[in-house]
């Protein structure tokens, strides 16, 4: 073992990584130039924006000298459009970002004894990725690092490893033959031919059984996934594109039209009603989670009369349908009530967090996972002299965190899906509310159609698009967490 | 040039320090009065924090959390019940025109379009809400079993496919369901392409618009709602059997058991809780079944230009809150009511069930 080698290759990891993050920051604030750029279609009689006229227009832009056009078409003669460009970003980006934060946290845990001749090889093959997203620098530091956990593990120089590949496949070919031919001539006592022949029909067996069970499965993971890739597709298509009786089931990556998720986000007003969802999660997940955080504690650890008698109340109002709450609330928070909506000075977002700010499930399963606790350690801390509220801060929350993280994202999740009560309570507000309303109501209820009556399909699936793929990232940056957090649970938010 | 980092190095180190030193002598200052405070109130007999009984500690810890369930949550249960008993409540007057016992509920059991429908709209709340949990709960729990069953006996590519069916958790429902409308489109919808591939004639056939039969546009809502549903399933039923001993299969394997019988004899069996609680959860879930049909049919609960209606129980309370009917709140607090009783007495037959069938 040389640790000196190790020690190299991981500082060259290191820089690749950076000049990586480099170029991943350089991808997206590209993207980001570009998006800003593209020009809404204005109708030059009246001076608006005209939806209408979205497909019809293919403006020319001018980047870095050169005289581009927005999408192909007629007009346009090369192959290279900003919508192009932008793809291509997109795709450099999607790349770029899972592959960095994976080699971040290889390059963290890595000890001496993993390295073998595979990860030479994935450095290799991660180069030639880097090359093709045009990071010279990276797949340079790359290669280069290859070469030397080419030493690390076989003492092989630049030169013995090049002169070494040829030997080598020939042995591997070599290997493949001489492994058939021991099959076929193996020892003929009679016995255990027949222990290998029923050996052999039990493998059939349970090849077939696999091949069934995997067939089965990407059936059912073709009809899950099917309606995510028919969502992005559409909402990168124009207008005559998704409202053909002959939809293509691929787009060329110079024709996605990504000016349909800026006219969503600007002219039919989605980036402001993802900033109040944002809100709402923001502060009702917070205040959940400090509210539950207390009580789940009191209903675990501190002792009181009529503690189970409490709990067992709470437990019960559990059975009680939402609907329930939701006319009598609707009551409650509007003109006859607290006046926060129906009213003269209205006040949105308090009727719309404020009702979430605690939920009954998340203090009982918060309970759970407090009583797992030991006594032993409260006593200990109590007699250190810690107080409870200490208690609770430094030792309770740090060993329940994996719960209360599962608690938050499943608020978070709740807020991003919530439909009928931000409903109820901007739709009482007219024109007004309609600058309170959440994402749900806004996909539902934002006019799509034209003055014709189509329905521009392209931008309500693109709307749906924005308000999937924020949750998307979230999820598969904690896929972990969420996913182990929900099995152990049993209970959705 | 080494000494010149060096030097720097040296200097912010220092600036490191005074800053450092500057909050630990704030901290000191403040542990000094605190100790100062404890020791005068230990004096005169005033430390009523150490004095605190359990339950006003227990009344602090709870207190923000029992405010909000006292206004959101135990307040509306009470009100319900005074709301039924209003007859003609105004609510923008806030006035009523009298009291009445079983009014409001007899107004909902009664409604044409609540369980017994009329000659003119062919289908009722009640009657959609019983055929959607009918069928798409049993339907989503196999499935859902068969799958995990299915993972769990493969270990390449296993995690991946988990993720996949995981990802329906983690979406908008009405983002998705104008996806599934979009998908079964009449007239170059993905499903009907795909149809057509398989040489059934299916050229304009309508699911969720206009002309859409009845169980065609069922159909899409049992399929959508199963879709979304799953995921949590797969996920529960995958952890439970991932809890399963070992010692059980292996013992089936020495015997040779076929897998239809490991299946049905001790996976099935050890995860009956599990199912059991899935189902109880899915069923009353099912009940309330809402966001699915606002995200295929819009709020009216229908394709256009049909004769029947998609509208579940849910549905037909909240159109007196903001629908057609809107305003009479007491119909829809008797809905719900009415909900609220059909759903406990099902969670009660569930439990008696439980007691004999689940093992365990």
């Amino acid at each position: 073992m040389n640790k000196q080698l190790f020690d190299k290759s991981n500082k060259i990891e290191k820089w690749a990584l950076f000049v990586d993050f480099l170029f991943i920051v350089l991808y997206i604030t590209l993207f980001f130039a570009l998006f800003k750029i593209l020009q809404l279609p204005i109708d030059e009689e009246t001076g608006e924006v005209a939806l209408g006229l979205l497909q019809y227009i293919n403006p020319e832009y001018t980047i870095l000298g050169n005289q581009l056009y927005l999408t192909l078409g007629a007009e346009a003669d090369t192959f290279i459009t900003v919508n192009l460009l932008i793809s291509m970003l997109v795709l450099y980006a999607l790349v770029a970002v899972p592959m960095f934060f994976i080699n971040l946290k290889k390059v963290r845990t890595r000890t001496i004894y993993e390295v073998d001749s595979y990860a030479a090889g994935s450095k290799f093959f991660q180069g030639m990725i880097n090359l093709l997203s045009f990071n010279p620098i990276s797949f340079v530091l790359r290669v280069w690092n290859m070469f030397i956990l080419v030493k690390f593990v076989k003492g092989y120089n630049v030169k013995e490893f090049f002169k070494s590949i040829g030997p080598a496949i020939k042995a591997f070919f070599k290997k493949l033959f001489t492994k058939k031919e021991k099959e076929k001539f193996g020892d003929a006592d009679e016995y255990s031919v027949s222990i290998k022949k029923s050996i052999r029909r039990q493998n059939a067996a349970q090849v077939l059984r696999l091949t069934f069970t995997y067939v089965f499965l990407i059936i059912m993971a073709l009809i899950i996934v099917i309606p995510f890739y028919w969502m992005i597709v559409t909402s990168l298509k124009d207008f005559s594109g998704a409202n053909s009786s002959n939809p293509e089931f691929f787009i060329s990556i110079s024709r996605m039209n990504w000016i349909n998720y800026k006219v969503v986000l600007t002219e039919l007003n989605f980036g402001l009603y993802i900033r109040n969802t944002v809100i709402v999660a923001l502060f009702s997940t917070a205040g959940t989670v400090l509210t539950t955080i207390l009580a789940a504690y009191a209903f675990a650890r501190i002792e009181f009369k009529g503690r189970e008698l409490l709990f067992s109340i709470l437990i019960m109002t559990m059975m009680i349908p939402g609907e329930l709450y939701i006319i009598t609330n609707f009551i409650t928070v509007s003109k006859n009530g607290f006046g926060w909506i129906g009213t003269d000075n209205n006040n949105y977002f308090l009727a719309m967090i404020l009702p979430f700010i605690t939920s009954i499930s998340y203090i009982f399963f918060l309970r759970q996972a407090f009583k797992q606790v030991p006594d032993s350690l409260y006593k200990a801390a109590r007699v250190d002299g810690c107080s409870d509220f200490k208690f609770l801060m430094r030792v309770m929350v740090p060993i329940a965190s994996p719960t209360i993280f599962t608690i938050t994202i499943l608020n978070v999740f709740g807020s991003w899906n919530a439909y009928i009560w931000p409903r109820i309570i901007t739709g009482i507000g007219g024109e007004e509310g309609q600058q309170f309303w959440l994402i749900s109501n806004a996909l539902r209820d934002t006019g799509f159609a034209l003055d014709t009556g189509e329905v521009m399909y392209n931008l309500q699936i693109a709307a749906s698009t924005i308000v999937t793929v924020p949750l998307l990232i979230v999820f598969f940056m904690f896929r972990k967490y969420i996913m182990n957090g929900i099995g152990r649970s049993g209970t959705k938010g | 040039m080494a000494d010149l980092i060096n030097s720097t190095k040296k200097f912010f180190r220092k600036i490191g320090t005074v800053i450092k030193t500057f909050f630990w002598n704030i901290r000191r200052v403040l542990n000094n009065i605190k100790k100062r405070i404890g020791k005068f109130l230990d004096k005169h007999n005033l430390n009523f924090a150490s004095k605190f009984p359990g339950w006003a500690k227990a009344l602090l810890y709870l207190s923000p959390a029992l405010i909000v369930l006292a206004i959101f949550t135990f307040w509306p249960i009470i009100n319900a019940f005074a709301l039924v008993v209003y007859e003609n409540y105004n609510m923008t007057t806030d006035t009523i025109t009298g009291y009445t016992v079983f009014g409001n509920f007899i107004t909902v059991l009664t409604d044409e379009s609540f369980i017994v429908p009329a000659s003119h709209t062919g289908s009722s709340a009640v009657i959609n809400t019983l055929i959607i949990v009918f069928i798409s709960v049993p339907v989503s729990v196999l499935l859902a079993l068969f799958i995990s069953a299915a993972l769990n006996s493969i270990k390449p590519l296993k995690g991946f496919f988990q993720t996949i069916y995981f990802l329906p958790y983690v979406t908008n429902t009405i983002a998705i369901g104008l996806v599934f409308a979009y998908m079964f489109k009449a007239d170059g919808g993905l499903v009907n392409e795909f149809l057509s591939f398989f040489g059934v004639q299916s050229d304009g056939l309508s699911w969720v618009e206009s002309g859409a039969v009845y169980w065609r546009s069922m159909f899409v809502l049992i399929f959508y709602s199963i879709w979304s549903t799953l995921a949590f399933k797969i996920m529960v039923f995958l952890t439970s059997i991932q809890g399963i001993d070992k010692q059980y299969y292996q013992a089936a394997a020495i015997d040779a058991t076929p897998r239809s019988k490991i299946f049905s004899r001790i996976t099935v069996p050890l995860i009956s809780p599990m199912i059991f609680y899935i189902l109880v959860t899915s069923v009353i879930g099912a009940f309330k079944i809402y966001n699915s049909i606002v995200a295929l049919f819009g709020t009216s609960g229908a394709p256009a230009g049909v004769d029947y209606n998609l509208q579940s129980i849910v549905m037909y309370i909240y159109q007196f809150i903001d629908g057609s009917n809107a305003g009479n709140l007491s119909v829809a607090a008797a809905g719900s009511l009415i909900l609220f009783a059909i759903i406990l007495v099902l969670t009660l037959v569930q439990m008696q069930v439980s007691k004999k069938r689940v093992h365990y």
